[in-house]
């Protein structure tokens, strides 16, 4: 019993022209630029199942397929908010036929893991990403300028490209000495880990600065590798590079084979991230603290020659906060601080916004600038503007520049961006 | 004891639940059944498995019978049809067809289990095709299929490389009178999809959805499985048109996460059909005088804690006589119909 009748056979192409004739001259351009979705067929025809399978078969890539749609990853995902990248739109996309591998979605992701976090499938983009991307890698796909930096970091182990054995020339400038373990290899409580920015960055450098002469005070037992130390690369290793990772944890750990210390501190919660979770997974085992939480505890040994009169808001790591649990550290470290009044964004903690550098962000700006409406580190710091604050106070050496930058861009240069110990150093050592 | 037995109307899930309990209970039972076999539409209509448990329909339905017929104070009557009702409850007569003869059994109360059917595709109003296009089939011919272990395109016998499902055909809709979800085709699309997925490892399978409604424990025994180990692909946008091309079909429709229109090519298509009231439901409503709600069912009179009373004493309902009712349901509302069934007996004895 036909119901309705034979309908006619479909058309099926709806295909919209990326040409454009002129009414006046009658010539045709094909037009080049920015994807845009006039250009595109409007309707999606490609379902199938092989681009999830060739994600999730790859070991960490297993979870992109469970995603059920249910668009909580939307609001929290910062990049979502400023482009059309999105958690759940990488599954969505692949579903209907787009090689993730070659899109430049795969890129976009900073690996700040809010979307885990609200994520009732628990897909977990914080393996999928740097599987996927170690794929990409693989086959010789990266943006370019991601590119120079493995490459960077391969020949110097440093994401900075420079020379090794500078790593200890900020010392200088400290006005306290710091002991280099190669030239005194005693026994020491605290290896410092410097990490690439507070190393080289002419910013980083003045906050490691800030670090010796607080540590030098309150008694800590410290020494850094000096031009032994290369980076611990878990920034490379998020976004694809995870051979190069291994090759410098082999040195890295050949290195502190060499020295006798208890823990491990450094300032950069990407390096924290890694010698906490990446390297126990290699049976490598370090107890391993946040600068903040060396130094937490011993705060109240600080002697406060003065104070800082301001309203400072705080800025949470991704990887100190949601990664590795520690918002308290850095709120006691301020909270200690003479004259400081903490005021908190509305994003913070647990839903704290990303700056945009995690999983290979501080090296893709110019790659994501396209596909973008701002950075993530310009929204951040509108946010911190919109506190009062006077003073946005960061504890991870990619925020420093960052949000710097983002306060020029943003018309926020009253908003002083500084590292928590420069915070420190300032009461305690006026000048 | 009431020396007068309880009557059960419908040999499925819901009836052989009823009269079992009844039997427990110590009451003699009459089972009335039009077909010719017991167990109902699972059986009739060859389930394959049943959900979310994915044992042999067979097997489970076959246990329950086999359990039942072994009651000594149960009696069949198979091939016969309820014809007519006089009397009131405690002292009901009912007219039963059956062999040729119509024979009066006189019961203290009576169990309406006579179930549902399947929506026809036909009359649904997307364009779907169902009775157009041999590859577009419904949940019950794929669960044919599967039971047969034979699952190919009608068109030319060929194995299926591409197959999706579209939901909610015949539910949820004005125009077709269906205003109710029928609360299982989400769990059954979705293990016929495990199914076809074990079956043909290499055939991709698609559902197209409006809302996944895959309540308490389907969640994880269906629909997270599906997804995650069987790689059943979800796509959040209904179809609304499937259109031949070449020896193909286009499903057309949107797909709402990207907001965008949709069209891909299947092999074949399984329309996710809901529920109605079977025939047997609606005729014997008028026979025996419950009311009906707006879509045929029977409505339950005082919801929602009693869920089985009708709006005639001494009549009770169960199963999808009731309304969208999966196996589990219908188990649980027979038995309870037959404990109110035999107290209802019992109090009008007493009185």
């Amino acid at each position: 019993m036909p119901v309705g009748g034979r309908k006619q056979p479909p058309v099926a192409t709806e295909l919209e022209n990326a040409t454009v004739t002129s009414s006046l001259s009658g010539r045709e351009w094909e037009l080049p630029g920015m994807w845009n979705r006039m250009f595109e067929s409007r309707v999606l025809s490609g379902y199938t199942t092989s681009e999830l399978a060739r994600i999730s078969s790859l070991p960490g890539g297993e979870s992109i397929e469970w995603c059920y749609g249910c668009g909580k990853c939307v609001p929290v995902c910062p990049v979502d908010l400023v482009g059309e990248y999105g958690p759940r739109k990488l599954h969505r996309k692949a579903q209907t036929g787009v090689n993730l591998l070659g899109d430049a979605d795969l890129w976009m992701c900073t690996t700040c893991g809010n979307c885990l976090r609200v994520c009732p499938k628990e897909v977990d983009m914080i393996q999928i990403m740097p599987a996927a991307r170690e794929a990409a890698v693989t086959d010789g796909i990266m943006p370019p300028e991601l590119q120079d930096v493995f490459e960077k970091t391969f020949r110097q182990s440093n994401c900075l490209g420079e020379n090794p054995r500078r790593r200890h020339a900020w010392t200088k400038g400290a006005g306290v000495p710091v002991r280099i373990l190669a030239s005194d290899p005693r026994p020491v409580d605290v290896l410092f880990y410097v990490e690439d920015y507070w190393s080289y960055h002419p910013r980083g450098q003045q906050a490691a600065q800030a670090f010796a002469r607080i540590a030098d005070a309150v008694g800590v037992d410290w020494a850094i590798l000096g031009a032994e130390e290369k980076t611990l690369g878990d920034s490379q290793r998020t976004a694809g590079e995870k051979g190069l990772f291994e090759a410098l944890m082999e040195d890295v750990v050949a290195t502190l084979g060499k020295y006798t210390f208890n823990r491990i501190v450094t300032p950069d919660p990407h390096g924290f991230n890694a010698l906490r979770k990446v390297y126990p997974t290699y049976g490598h085992n370090f107890d391993v603290l946040h600068y903040t939480q060396l130094l937490a505890p011993l705060i109240d040994r600080a002697e406060w020659a003065g104070s800082v009169e301001a309203k400072v808001t705080f800025h949470d790591p991704c990887y100190l906060g949601r990664h590795n649990g520690e918002y308290d550290a850095p709120r006691r470290l301020l909270a200690s601080i003479p004259g400081v009044e903490l005021v908190e964004m509305s994003r913070c903690r647990e839903n704290g916004y990303c700056c945009g550098g995690g999983g290979g962000g501080m090296w893709l700006d110019g790659f994501n600038s396209d596909r973008v409406t701002e950075r993530l580190s310009e929204r951040r710091v509108k946010e911190a503007a919109e506190t009062g604050a006077d003073i946005l106070a960061v504890c991870c050496p990619y925020e420093v520049s960052r949000f710097e930058d983002a306060a020029k861009s943003t018309g926020n240069e009253h908003l002083k961006v500084l590292d928590i110990v420069e915070l420190i150093d300032a009461a305690m050592f006026p000048r | 004891m009431t020396d007068k037995p309880i009557v059960v109307i419908g040999g499925g899930p819901a009836g052989i639940s009823a009269a079992q309990t009844a039997c427990d209970l110590g009451a003699e039972v009459v089972l009335i059944e039009q077909r010719g076999f017991l167990g109902g539409t699972p059986i009739a209509e060859n389930y394959a498995s049943l959900t979310p448990h994915m044992r042999s329909a067979e097997e489970v339905v076959g246990a329950m019978v086999e359990r039942l017929t072994a009651s000594t104070s149960l009696e069949v009557l198979l091939d016969a049809e309820v014809t007519g009702l006089s009397g009131e409850a405690g002292a009901f007569a009912l007219d039963v067809a059956a062999g040729g003869a119509v024979r009066t059994v006189d019961c203290a109360s009576i169990v309406v289990a006579s179930g549902f059917r399947h929506f026809d595709p036909g009359r649904e109003t997307q364009m779907y095709g169902y009775y157009e296009y041999p590859d577009v089939i419904a949940l019950q011919d794929l669960e044919a299929m599967l039971k047969a272990g034979d699952v190919r395109r009608p068109s030319n016998g060929e194995t299926p490389k591409r197959l999706c499902f579209i939901q909610c055909v015949g539910s949820r809709d004005r125009h077709i009178g269906n205003e109710y979800c029928s609360k299982v085709c989400c769990g059954v699309a979705s293990k016929e999809a495990i199914e076809v997925r074990e079956a043909i490892p290499d055939c991709e399978v698609f559902i197209f959805y409006i809302d996944m409604r895959m309540y308490g424990y389907w969640e994880s025994q269906i629909y997270w499985p599906a997804q995650e180990r069987h790689h059943v692909q979800y796509v959040k946008g209904i179809v609304s048109e499937v259109l031949a091309k070449g020896d193909k079909l286009l499903v057309r429709g949107e797909d709402t996460t990207m907001g965008r229109p949709m069209e891909t090519l299947m092999d074949m298509v399984v329309l996710s059909v809901g529920m109605e009231p079977s025939a047997g439901t609606r005729k014997l409503a008028g026979i025996l005088g419950v009311e009906q709600n707006k879509y045929g069912f029977i409505q339950a009179a005082n919801p929602p804690l009693d869920t089985v009373s009708t709006s005639k004493p001494g009549i009770f309902a169960a199963g999808a006589a009731l309304g969208p009712a999966d196996l589990e349901d219908c188990a649980s509302s027979g038995a309870a119909a037959a404990a109110r069934a035999l107290s209802a007996a019992r109090m009008v004895i007493g009185a």
